[in-house]
């Protein structure tokens, strides 16, 4: 059990890290980022390519898939997005966003394989060698102390960016009213770039920690996406705080559940059962999600639909 | 063989091409229903004998062809209603709101079935598949293939006719007015959620219809054959040939599976050290964002259809500007 509960934070850490990123392509652009998964696999594949190449374990290179996703994101929403921001309608946005996602995720099939003929290294269906940590008593997987920090401290910094500084207000300002800002000064396309390139960082280093748990391949990524949108859609669409609420609950409740299932004799691959359940009944009982309980503090960003 | 396998994309998303929401998981859930039922209604046990039945009862079909007439019709009967019914339930939730909120909850949707259908085995055969009856078994060979062509025709001259009519219909007014506006489209008195259920229903219907030939064409059913991958193929489809337009889906569907056999005899002649189907993909990913970009009504945009007839129209207003026409 406490196995369980140690894979359901890793999970939902993971998961928080990811939805605030499509949380955050939502805000800028209104577009469902169906690529957004595949952001996760470019930080795995950047951060395993340099732990070889340069010999160090793939925590170290944590900053390397931080940077590699952000530039990928970040080019997605020069190339792409901005463009159609405002011009094309939500499902054109997301159709989009699906073939920015094979793109990029038969981009990294293609890198893949040619990684495992230069680098002489498994490619696909590989895990990190991980390393146990004595605490309280207890052993446990150092992955979890990992991505604990490190979901920690990024949100931390995320909410310190946002609130505390003149681009983080900036950020706040662009998202709630574009056109009202751009009149005020505010250099709408600069600050939702980096709103974009912090999206695809924050998803790739999530991204790191996940070979450390299961194996993974250049589609891990999308067949994330289903428990990424429940996050979001259970948070409330169109609240970064509400995402990260969402994550937790349909991480942990997605773990935990099906673990108590299978004890039933349900078979876990029903596990996405769960969380298309999650969605169906938040949009049917609160279609403003968690962030709808709080809505009239203002704690996060919120975006007029 | 290109018709039949086009015919699959075709009746589709004909929805889609009015209901912005381009009847997404339709396409991957509903054909899949279709195909299901082929599966369920003729085999008597899964896993490893379906197979076996298959050939069987296609043995028997070769002696009998109102067998096998019978063994499509049947199918296809259950298949459509059941998917209309599925394809308005599934979008109940999410009918009254956003259009990729719906997008999203049909994508997640017909994955669940894919996944429900891949593992509940009594179904459709988890992995293995099930194996379908061949119902043209009594015909023999080059007229087989002629006649699943012409039947797959047909469907896809019907489905193209319905959409046609309905396009230039009231109803299709209706479909346009709320993709353009669904505000204003509301404030006039339209009931803006029957309307999608209704667009849901048919676009279902019509998916399901395909999924039935898709199964007899393919000869077995394999649950993982339906994936979201599947859906986004036909939304391409949809938007390279141009939504809002009758002849859009034609067009798209032409233009993909040209692509699609291209790509299949030009594997061999390209020397590259990875599978060249990804290359494939990417540059049906690199098309699609580019239409969108570049010509976003796609290459068949939409007109005003004419709902009502020219000549009428020219005679009604030709009398009331010359008093002496008669």
């Amino acid at each position: 059990m406490l196995d369980v509960l140690a894979g359901a934070l890793i999970y939902s850490n993971l998961l928080a890290l990811l939805a605030v990123g499509l949380s955050l392509a939502l805000l800028t652009c209104r577009v469902s980022n169906f690529a957004h998964g595949d952001l996760a696999m470019v930080g795995v594949y950047a951060a395993y390519t340099f732990s070889v190449v340069a010999g160090v374990t793939p925590y170290a290179s944590i900053p390397v898939a931080f940077a590699a996703g952000g530039l990928v994101s970040l080019l997605a929403y020069l190339v792409v997005f901005e463009p159609l921001r405002g011009r094309a309608d939500l499902v054109t946005l997301m159709v989009v966003s699906m073939a920015i996602d094979m793109v990029i995720r038969y981009s990294l099939h293609v890198y893949a394989d040619l990684m495992q003929q230069w680098l002489k290294v498994y490619t696909r269906l590989f895990m990190f060698n991980d390393f146990l940590v004595e605490v309280a008593g207890a052993q446990v997987p150092g992955v979890l102390i990992a991505s604990a920090v490190s979901t920690v401290a990024l949100l931390l910094s995320l909410y310190m960016l946002l609130y505390k500084t003149k681009l983080g207000a900036a950020m706040r300002a662009a998202i709630e009213d574009p056109n009202l800002a751009q009149t005020l000064g505010i250099n709408v396309k600069r600050v939702f770039a980096v709103s974009w390139f912090l999206a695809g960082a924050l998803a790739a280093t999530a991204g790191v920690f996940l070979p450390f748990r299961v194996m993974v391949n250049p589609d891990t990524g999308w067949s994330m996406l289903l428990s990424m949108f429940a996050a979001v859609t259970v948070g409330g669409i169109g609240s970064i705080g509400g995402s990260v609420a969402g994550a937790y609950l349909i991480g942990i409740s997605e773990t935990v559940l099906s673990y108590q299932l299978a004890g039933l004799g349900v078979s876990t691959a029903y596990r996405p059962l769960l969380t298309f359940a999650a969605i169906i009944c938040t949009l049917l009982v609160s279609p403003r999600g968690l962030s709808g309980l709080w809505s009239g503090k203002g704690w996060w960003i919120r975006r007029r639909f | 063989m290109e018709l039949v396998y086009g015919e699959l994309g075709l009746p589709d998303f004909a929805k889609a091409a009015f209901f912005a929401i381009g009847a997404f998981a339709v396409g991957a859930l509903t054909t899949r229903l279709g195909a299901a039922l082929l599966g369920i209604a003729w085999e008597g046990e899964f896993k490893l004998r379906s197979y076996y039945y298959a050939t069987l009862v296609s043995a028997k079909v070769a002696a009998s062809p109102l067998l096998g007439l019978t063994l499509f019709l049947v199918p296809l009967a259950v298949a459509v209603p059941l998917a209309m019914f599925l394809g308005v339930i599934a979008s109940y939730p999410a009918l009254r709101l956003r259009e990729d909120y719906l997008a999203i909850t049909l994508i997640a949707f017909s994955e669940i079935v894919r996944v429900i259908a891949r593992n509940y085995e009594p179904l459709v055969g988890g992995t293995f598949g099930a194996g379908v009856v061949d119902v043209f078994a009594w015909l023999r060979s080059p007229l087989r293939e002629l006649s699943m062509m012409l039947l797959s025709a047909t469907f896809a001259a019907g489905a193209w006719l319905l959409e046609y009519r309905l396009s230039t219909s009231p109803f299709g007014r209706l479909l346009r007015a709320i993709r353009d506006d669904e505000v204003a489209a509301a404030a006039y008195g339209k009931d803006v959620a029957r309307a999608r259920a209704w667009a849901m229903a048919l676009g279902s219907g019509m998916a399901a219809a395909a999924g039935v030939l898709y199964a007899f064409y393919m000869g077995s059913v394999n649950p993982d054959d339906f994936t979201v991958s599947r859906t986004f193929l036909v939304v391409l489809m949809v938007t390279v040939g141009g939504r809002g337009n009758p002849k859009g889906p034609l067009l798209g569907a032409a233009v993909y599976l040209a692509f699609d056999r291209t790509v299949l005899f030009a594997k061999r002649l390209l020397p590259v050290p990875f599978d060249v189907n990804y290359l494939s993909y990417i540059v049906l990913g690199a098309l699609l964002v580019l239409f969108v970009m570049r010509k976003p009504g796609g290459l068949a945009p939409e007109r005003p259809p004419l709902t009502v007839n020219q000549k009428e129209v020219e005679e009604t207003i030709g009398k009331r500007s010359n008093p002496e026409r008669a």
